[in-house]
Protein backbone atom coordinates (compact mmCIF):
# COMPACT_ATOMS: atom_id res chain seq x y z
CA UNK A 1 0.00 0.00 0.00
CA UNK A 2 2.63 2.18 1.01
CA UNK A 3 4.22 1.45 -2.69
CA UNK A 4 1.11 3.07 -4.22
CA UNK A 5 1.22 5.85 -2.54
CA UNK A 6 5.20 5.99 -3.45
CA UNK A 7 5.10 5.38 -6.91
CA UNK A 8 2.92 8.74 -7.89
CA UNK A 9 5.11 10.34 -6.14
CA UNK A 10 7.87 9.30 -7.71
CA UNK A 11 6.37 9.74 -11.06
CA UNK A 12 6.22 13.26 -10.38
CA UNK A 13 9.72 13.87 -9.61
CA UNK A 14 10.82 12.34 -12.88
CA UNK A 15 7.62 13.44 -15.24
CA UNK A 16 9.05 15.23 -18.60
CA UNK A 17 7.68 18.14 -20.00
CA UNK A 18 5.16 17.15 -22.60
CA UNK A 19 6.46 19.77 -25.36
CA UNK A 20 9.61 20.36 -25.18
CA UNK A 21 10.86 24.65 -25.17
CA UNK A 22 12.89 24.40 -27.81
CA UNK A 23 11.00 23.13 -30.33
CA UNK A 24 7.60 25.79 -29.70
CA UNK A 25 10.66 28.18 -30.21
CA UNK A 26 12.06 26.65 -33.28
CA UNK A 27 8.38 26.90 -35.10
CA UNK A 28 7.70 30.57 -33.61
CA UNK A 29 10.76 31.61 -35.22
CA UNK A 30 10.42 33.93 -37.91
CA UNK A 31 13.11 32.66 -40.37
CA UNK A 32 11.81 30.03 -42.32
CA UNK A 33 14.56 27.48 -42.25
CA UNK A 34 14.35 27.20 -38.41
CA UNK A 35 11.98 24.69 -38.68
CA UNK A 36 14.99 22.33 -39.45
CA UNK A 37 16.29 22.47 -36.40
CA UNK A 38 13.75 20.56 -35.00
CA UNK A 39 12.33 18.66 -37.78
CA UNK A 40 14.20 18.74 -41.19
CA UNK A 41 11.59 16.27 -43.43
CA UNK A 42 9.05 17.71 -42.91
CA UNK A 43 6.57 18.65 -45.64
CA UNK A 44 3.64 20.04 -43.57
CA UNK A 45 4.99 23.84 -43.33
CA UNK A 46 6.42 24.10 -47.17
CA UNK A 47 4.42 26.73 -48.70
CA UNK A 48 5.40 28.86 -51.48
CA UNK A 49 5.32 32.42 -50.31
CA UNK A 50 3.52 34.89 -52.52
CA UNK A 51 7.29 36.76 -53.63
CA UNK A 52 8.39 33.09 -54.44
CA UNK A 53 5.16 33.15 -56.70
CA UNK A 54 5.27 36.35 -58.23
CA UNK A 55 9.10 35.88 -58.92
CA UNK A 56 8.79 32.47 -61.08
CA UNK A 57 5.67 33.72 -62.62
CA UNK A 58 7.31 36.96 -63.96
CA UNK A 59 10.18 34.03 -65.07
CA UNK A 60 7.81 32.38 -66.79
CA UNK A 61 6.62 35.08 -68.82
CA UNK A 62 10.14 36.60 -69.27
CA UNK A 63 11.06 33.18 -70.61
CA UNK A 64 8.21 33.53 -73.45
CA UNK A 65 9.81 33.71 -77.01
CA UNK A 66 6.59 36.42 -78.04
CA UNK A 67 5.62 38.05 -75.05
CA UNK A 68 7.57 41.95 -75.07
CA UNK A 69 6.22 44.83 -72.43
CA UNK A 70 3.97 47.43 -73.83
CA UNK A 71 6.08 50.37 -72.62
CA UNK A 72 9.87 50.12 -73.52
CA UNK A 73 12.12 51.12 -70.77
CA UNK A 74 15.52 52.02 -71.19
CA UNK A 75 16.56 49.04 -69.48
CA UNK A 76 15.59 47.41 -72.54
CA UNK A 77 18.49 48.30 -74.29
CA UNK A 78 20.55 46.30 -71.64
CA UNK A 79 18.50 43.22 -72.28
CA UNK A 80 16.35 43.62 -69.11
CA UNK A 81 13.01 44.96 -68.92
CA UNK A 82 10.38 44.63 -65.71
CA UNK A 83 7.17 43.40 -65.81
CA UNK A 84 4.27 45.09 -64.43
CA UNK A 85 2.71 43.54 -61.44
CA UNK A 86 -0.67 43.85 -62.71
CA UNK A 87 0.45 42.43 -66.50
CA UNK A 88 -2.48 41.17 -68.54
CA UNK A 89 -1.17 38.82 -70.84
CA UNK A 90 -3.21 39.93 -74.20
CA UNK A 91 -3.08 44.08 -73.34
CA UNK A 92 0.03 44.09 -71.61
CA UNK A 93 2.51 41.83 -72.88
CA UNK A 94 1.46 41.69 -77.07
CA UNK A 95 0.48 37.92 -76.66
CA UNK A 96 -2.34 36.30 -78.77
CA UNK A 97 -5.18 33.85 -77.11
CA UNK A 98 -2.78 30.58 -78.25
CA UNK A 99 0.09 32.64 -75.99
CA UNK A 100 -2.08 33.15 -73.37
CA UNK A 101 -2.93 28.77 -73.21
CA UNK A 102 1.01 28.22 -74.28
CA UNK A 103 1.74 30.44 -70.84
CA UNK A 104 -0.98 28.56 -68.29
CA UNK A 105 0.90 25.34 -69.86
CA UNK A 106 4.44 26.77 -68.58
CA UNK A 107 2.77 27.56 -65.40
CA UNK A 108 1.38 24.11 -64.77
CA UNK A 109 5.44 22.90 -65.89
CA UNK A 110 7.02 25.24 -63.31
CA UNK A 111 4.93 24.45 -60.32
CA UNK A 112 4.19 20.95 -61.29
CA UNK A 113 0.24 21.51 -61.14
CA UNK A 114 -2.10 20.27 -63.64
CA UNK A 115 -4.84 22.83 -64.27
CA UNK A 116 -8.17 21.92 -65.17
CA UNK A 117 -9.99 23.85 -68.09
CA UNK A 118 -12.14 25.88 -66.61
CA UNK A 119 -9.89 27.38 -64.54
CA UNK A 120 -7.36 27.75 -67.55
CA UNK A 121 -9.28 29.93 -69.23
CA UNK A 122 -10.23 32.12 -66.51
CA UNK A 123 -6.46 32.90 -65.88
CA UNK A 124 -5.82 35.65 -68.52
CA UNK A 125 -3.31 37.89 -66.34
CA UNK A 126 -0.52 37.78 -63.88
CA UNK A 127 -2.24 38.89 -60.88
CA UNK A 128 -5.05 36.15 -61.39
CA UNK A 129 -1.94 33.61 -61.77
CA UNK A 130 -0.86 34.72 -58.97
CA UNK A 131 -3.73 33.97 -57.19
CA UNK A 132 -4.30 30.67 -58.48
CA UNK A 133 -0.92 29.61 -57.63
CA UNK A 134 -0.79 30.92 -54.38
CA UNK A 135 -4.06 29.56 -53.39
CA UNK A 136 -3.04 25.88 -54.98
CA UNK A 137 -2.16 23.36 -52.09
CA UNK A 138 -0.54 20.95 -54.42
CA UNK A 139 2.15 24.08 -55.87
CA UNK A 140 5.39 22.75 -55.75
CA UNK B 1 -0.11 4.96 -90.42
CA UNK B 2 -2.73 1.87 -89.64
CA UNK B 3 -2.35 2.53 -86.15
CA UNK B 4 -4.74 5.35 -86.57
CA UNK B 5 -7.29 3.21 -87.51
CA UNK B 6 -8.59 2.33 -84.33
CA UNK B 7 -9.38 6.55 -83.90
CA UNK B 8 -11.56 6.97 -86.77
CA UNK B 9 -14.52 7.60 -84.09
CA UNK B 10 -14.99 10.96 -85.39
CA UNK B 11 -16.71 14.03 -83.22
CA UNK B 12 -19.56 15.99 -84.58
CA UNK B 13 -18.44 19.27 -86.38
CA UNK B 14 -18.74 22.25 -84.19
CA UNK B 15 -21.41 24.70 -84.99
CA UNK B 16 -19.44 27.89 -84.56
CA UNK B 17 -15.83 29.53 -84.92
CA UNK B 18 -16.36 29.51 -81.02
CA UNK B 19 -16.69 26.00 -80.25
CA UNK B 20 -13.89 25.63 -82.86
CA UNK B 21 -11.35 28.05 -81.50
CA UNK B 22 -12.34 25.91 -78.03
CA UNK B 23 -11.20 22.18 -79.20
CA UNK B 24 -8.09 23.99 -81.05
CA UNK B 25 -7.59 24.97 -77.30
CA UNK B 26 -7.94 21.53 -76.26
CA UNK B 27 -5.75 19.75 -78.71
CA UNK B 28 -3.09 22.35 -78.13
CA UNK B 29 -3.07 21.62 -73.92
CA UNK B 30 -3.91 17.94 -74.95
CA UNK B 31 -0.02 17.79 -76.54
CA UNK B 32 1.56 20.00 -74.35
CA UNK B 33 0.73 17.60 -72.00
CA UNK B 34 2.24 15.16 -74.00
CA UNK B 35 5.77 16.66 -74.33
CA UNK B 36 7.23 14.98 -71.26
CA UNK B 37 6.27 11.36 -72.06
CA UNK B 38 7.41 12.52 -76.32
CA UNK B 39 10.79 14.07 -74.87
CA UNK B 40 11.34 10.55 -73.19
CA UNK B 41 10.43 7.66 -75.57
CA UNK B 42 12.85 9.73 -78.03
CA UNK B 43 15.40 10.98 -76.20
CA UNK B 44 15.32 14.78 -77.08
CA UNK B 45 16.10 15.66 -74.13
CA UNK B 46 20.09 16.91 -74.90
CA UNK B 47 18.91 18.58 -77.38
CA UNK B 48 15.35 20.61 -76.73
CA UNK B 49 13.19 21.74 -73.83
CA UNK B 50 9.72 21.25 -73.45
CA UNK B 51 9.20 25.05 -73.82
CA UNK B 52 10.98 25.13 -77.04
CA UNK B 53 8.37 21.86 -78.23
CA UNK B 54 5.69 24.24 -76.76
CA UNK B 55 6.76 26.85 -79.18
CA UNK B 56 7.34 24.89 -82.29
CA UNK B 57 3.47 23.45 -81.50
CA UNK B 58 1.96 26.89 -81.37
CA UNK B 59 3.83 27.79 -84.38
CA UNK B 60 2.32 24.70 -86.16
CA UNK B 61 -1.19 26.22 -85.25
CA UNK B 62 -0.43 29.83 -85.65
CA UNK B 63 0.60 28.64 -89.50
CA UNK B 64 -3.78 27.93 -89.61
CA UNK B 65 -4.43 31.09 -87.80
CA UNK B 66 -6.33 32.72 -90.73
CA UNK B 67 -9.14 29.75 -91.07
CA UNK B 68 -12.19 30.70 -90.37
CA UNK B 69 -14.21 28.07 -91.90
CA UNK B 70 -15.48 25.74 -88.12
CA UNK B 71 -15.42 22.53 -90.66
CA UNK B 72 -12.05 23.40 -92.15
CA UNK B 73 -10.59 23.42 -88.85
CA UNK B 74 -12.04 20.52 -87.38
CA UNK B 75 -10.62 18.88 -90.10
CA UNK B 76 -6.92 20.65 -89.69
CA UNK B 77 -7.58 18.98 -85.92
CA UNK B 78 -8.23 16.17 -86.79
CA UNK B 79 -4.93 15.60 -88.61
CA UNK B 80 -3.11 17.25 -85.79
CA UNK B 81 -4.87 14.60 -83.68
CA UNK B 82 -3.37 12.22 -85.92
CA UNK B 83 0.44 13.45 -86.05
CA UNK B 84 -0.40 13.84 -82.04
CA UNK B 85 -1.00 9.70 -81.50
CA UNK B 86 1.37 8.60 -84.31
CA UNK B 87 4.19 10.50 -82.53
CA UNK B 88 2.74 9.48 -79.16
CA UNK B 89 2.72 6.05 -79.63
CA UNK B 90 6.36 5.99 -81.51
CA UNK B 91 5.28 5.06 -84.81
CA UNK B 92 7.66 8.12 -85.75
CA UNK B 93 11.41 8.40 -85.44
CA UNK B 94 13.69 10.38 -83.46
CA UNK B 95 15.08 11.98 -86.92
CA UNK B 96 11.46 12.60 -88.02
CA UNK B 97 10.85 14.91 -84.57
CA UNK B 98 14.21 16.29 -85.03
CA UNK B 99 13.68 17.29 -88.43
CA UNK B 100 9.88 18.73 -88.18
CA UNK B 101 9.85 19.88 -84.28
CA UNK B 102 13.28 21.36 -83.22
CA UNK B 103 14.21 24.49 -84.73
CA UNK B 104 18.14 24.48 -85.10
CA UNK B 105 20.30 27.87 -85.57
CA UNK B 106 19.01 28.09 -89.55
CA UNK B 107 15.30 27.05 -88.91
CA UNK B 108 13.91 23.87 -89.15
CA UNK B 109 15.79 21.02 -90.85
CA UNK B 110 12.71 20.31 -93.22
CA UNK B 111 13.03 24.55 -93.84
CA UNK B 112 16.66 24.74 -95.35
CA UNK B 113 16.88 25.04 -98.41
CA UNK B 114 19.29 22.14 -99.45
CA UNK B 115 19.95 22.93 -102.73
CA UNK B 116 20.32 26.59 -103.25
CA UNK B 117 22.21 27.39 -106.73
CA UNK B 118 19.66 24.89 -108.68
CA UNK B 119 16.86 26.49 -110.71
CA UNK B 120 13.07 26.51 -110.28
CA UNK B 121 12.48 23.89 -112.76
CA UNK B 122 14.86 21.67 -110.61
CA UNK B 123 13.41 22.85 -107.22
CA UNK B 124 9.35 21.98 -108.42
CA UNK B 125 10.54 18.42 -109.73
CA UNK B 126 12.26 17.80 -106.45
CA UNK B 127 8.74 18.60 -104.59
CA UNK B 128 6.45 16.69 -106.81
CA UNK B 129 5.49 14.97 -110.05
CA UNK B 130 3.42 17.37 -110.74
CA UNK B 131 3.17 21.10 -111.18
Amino acid sequence: MAAAALRPAILRHIRLCPSPPAAAAAYSHPHAMARWLVRPMSSHDAHLTRDEVVDRLVDVLKSHPRSTPRRRRLLLLVGWWQVNPEAHFEKDLGLDSLDTVEVVMAIEEEFKLEIPDQEANKIDSLPLAVEYVANHPMAA
Amino acid sequence: MAFTMRAVKVPPNSASLEEARHRVFDFFRQACRSIPSVMEIYNLGDVVTPSQLRSSIAKEIRKNQSVTNPKVIDMLLFKGLEELNNITEHAKQRHHIIGQYVVGQKGLVQDIDKNPGSSDFLKKFYTSNYI
